[in-house]
């Protein structure tokens, strides 16, 4: 597994996919639904997947002693590796965020606060399960897998700006010290689901690939 | 010793099957795997390597299911499927990078050996290489991880007449100690002449004859005395002369 993670960190990733991991400067804009700085990072694994079919990275790993659902296996984790640097490395422009702009400004959507990370891992396991197995259905439908995959990002997307107007989630909208430890709970359920679903599109992805002949 | 058994190799397409295909690559030989276009000789090696689903049947390695032994299996092949038509602006330094670290056994010393051999440029990119420096490329990757066995499909097909026979003289000398094998799908009967000492013929997905280079000339003997003008004339079919209007 190290090696078809390092195969696809020297051959498969795409520079944007490298570039995208550094959207947290997204959250520096003045009203603007900061979940679209989590959907660029999944245009970066597109590109990554996408790159690897236009490379023919599958006659590549026919060479190599792995099993096809291994290789598989390696895309999937590596692409959750991206999205989880990509979470941690916009946790210093989140903070930088509040600074300058002045707490509840952003008329675009939630602040950059724990609820806001909570919607990127809902909007990472959206992707995850439907953009994987579509894609490894087959091997190459890419389009289609991202296509579908943006549909049903939509709603997150839109949730980021529905909610700070709901009455009574006020709270989800503010990035102060109490409000940010009431978003927390949010955060970890969000957290689990998203490790529990990524799991299953990547064993369901593997199994599909399997199915496919080459 | 067989290094490789297949036996009863089946697998179904809507417009084609391939039918029982059994044969085996004994230790020391090089074995053709001759047919024409459409034959079904990518899609049995790609059911050997399990690219493609099997319908039924068994590949096995030294005597051991190759499902129950695909790490061991796939460790100790060297594969050329058509030559390196993957990551083409790589350099091949990159791809020889990552490539080893797949493999246990890998020989740095024997890798760079051979890249002195067969004059490989490591700064080189794949789209720079001909089609003969890529089949020699893969063959390097293959000997450098100690392959027994060599599955090369068509890899003399679309090279010059002087880089086939450099290609040969390789296989030969890859199979002298008499320790790997080479099975290699081809078209083109003069290669088959120059080196191999088995010969499997399939023809339409079934196979017609599986043997030693003697056994096949002796059964066919009727049919012409040398390999193309037996493959040619078992192969040809009657052009219908109203069909071309």
């Amino acid at each position: 597994m190290k090696a078809l993670l390092y195969k696809q960190l020297r051959l498969v990733a795409h520079p944007m996919t490298f570039v995208f991991l550094f959207v947290g400067v997204f959250f520096l804009i003045p009203s603007y639904p900061y979940t679209v700085a989590f959907f660029y990072v999944t245009l970066g694994l597109f590109f990554m997947f996408m790159n690897g079919r236009e490379q023919r990275d599958a006659a590549y790993n026919a060479i190599l002693p792995v099993r096809k659902g291994d290789a598989v296996r390696a895309a999937c984790r590596f692409s959750a590796a991206v999205q989880l640097l990509a979470m941690v490395l916009a946790v210093p422009f989140a903070f930088l965020s509040a600074r300058i702009n002045p707490l509840g400004t952003n008329r675009g959507g939630l602040d950059a606060n724990p609820a806001l990370f909570a919607l990127g891992f809902l909007l990472f396991a959206v992707f995850n399960v439907v953009f994987l197995p579509v894609f490894y259905r087959s091997g190459y439908k890419g389009g289609v897998a991202f296509v579908a995959a943006s549909a049903c990002m939509v709603p997150v997307v839109l949730c980021d700006v529905i909610l700070p107007h709901v009455p009574g989630l006020e709270w989800l909208d503010a990035a102060d010290r109490a409000s940010c430890l009431r978003q927390l709970p949010l955060l970890a359920i969000c957290a689990a689901v998203y490790a529990a679903v990524t799991l299953l599109s990547h064993r369901r992805a593997a199994r599909l690939y399997e199915k496919v002949d080459l | 010793m067989n290094m490789l058994e297949v036996e009863g190799l089946r697998k179904e397409y809507p417009a084609f099957t391939l039918q029982d295909v059994s044969f085996a690559v004994p230790q020391g030989a090089i074995v053709g795997f001759i047919g024409r276009n459409g034959a079904g000789k990518s899609t049995t090696l790609k059911s050997i390597l399990g690219l493609v689903h099997r319908s039924g049947g068994a590949v096995r390695w030294c005597g051991q299911d190759v499902a129950d032994c695909e790490k061991t299996f796939k460790e100790n092949i060297g594969v050329v499927l058509g030559g390196v038509d993957f990551y083409p602006k790589k350099k091949i330094r990159a791809i020889t990078d990552v490539t080893k670290r797949f493999y246990p056994n890998w020989d740095e010393a024997k890798y760079q050996h051979y890249c002195k051999l067969f004059s490989l440029d490591g700064e080189k990119r794949v789209d720079q290489l001909s089609s003969g420096m890529k089949i020699k490329y893969l063959i390097a990757l293959a000997l450098s991880h100690n392959a027994r066995l060599l599955i090369l499909d068509e890899p003399t097909s679309g090279l010059d007449p002087v880089s086939r026979d450099e290609l040969v003289t390789l296989f030969r000398s890859i199979v002298a100690d008499g320790t790997r094998s080479i099975l290699f799908s081809t078209h083109i009967t003069s290669d088959l002449e120059k080196c191999a000492s088995h010969i499997v013929f399939i023809k339409d997905g079934a196979i017609v004859h599986s043997g030693t280079v003697g056994d096949f000339m002796a059964a066919f003997a009727d049919r012409g005395s040398t390999l193309e003008d037996i493959i040619v004339s078992i192969e040809r079919r009657e052009l219908d002369e109203s069909a071309i209007v």
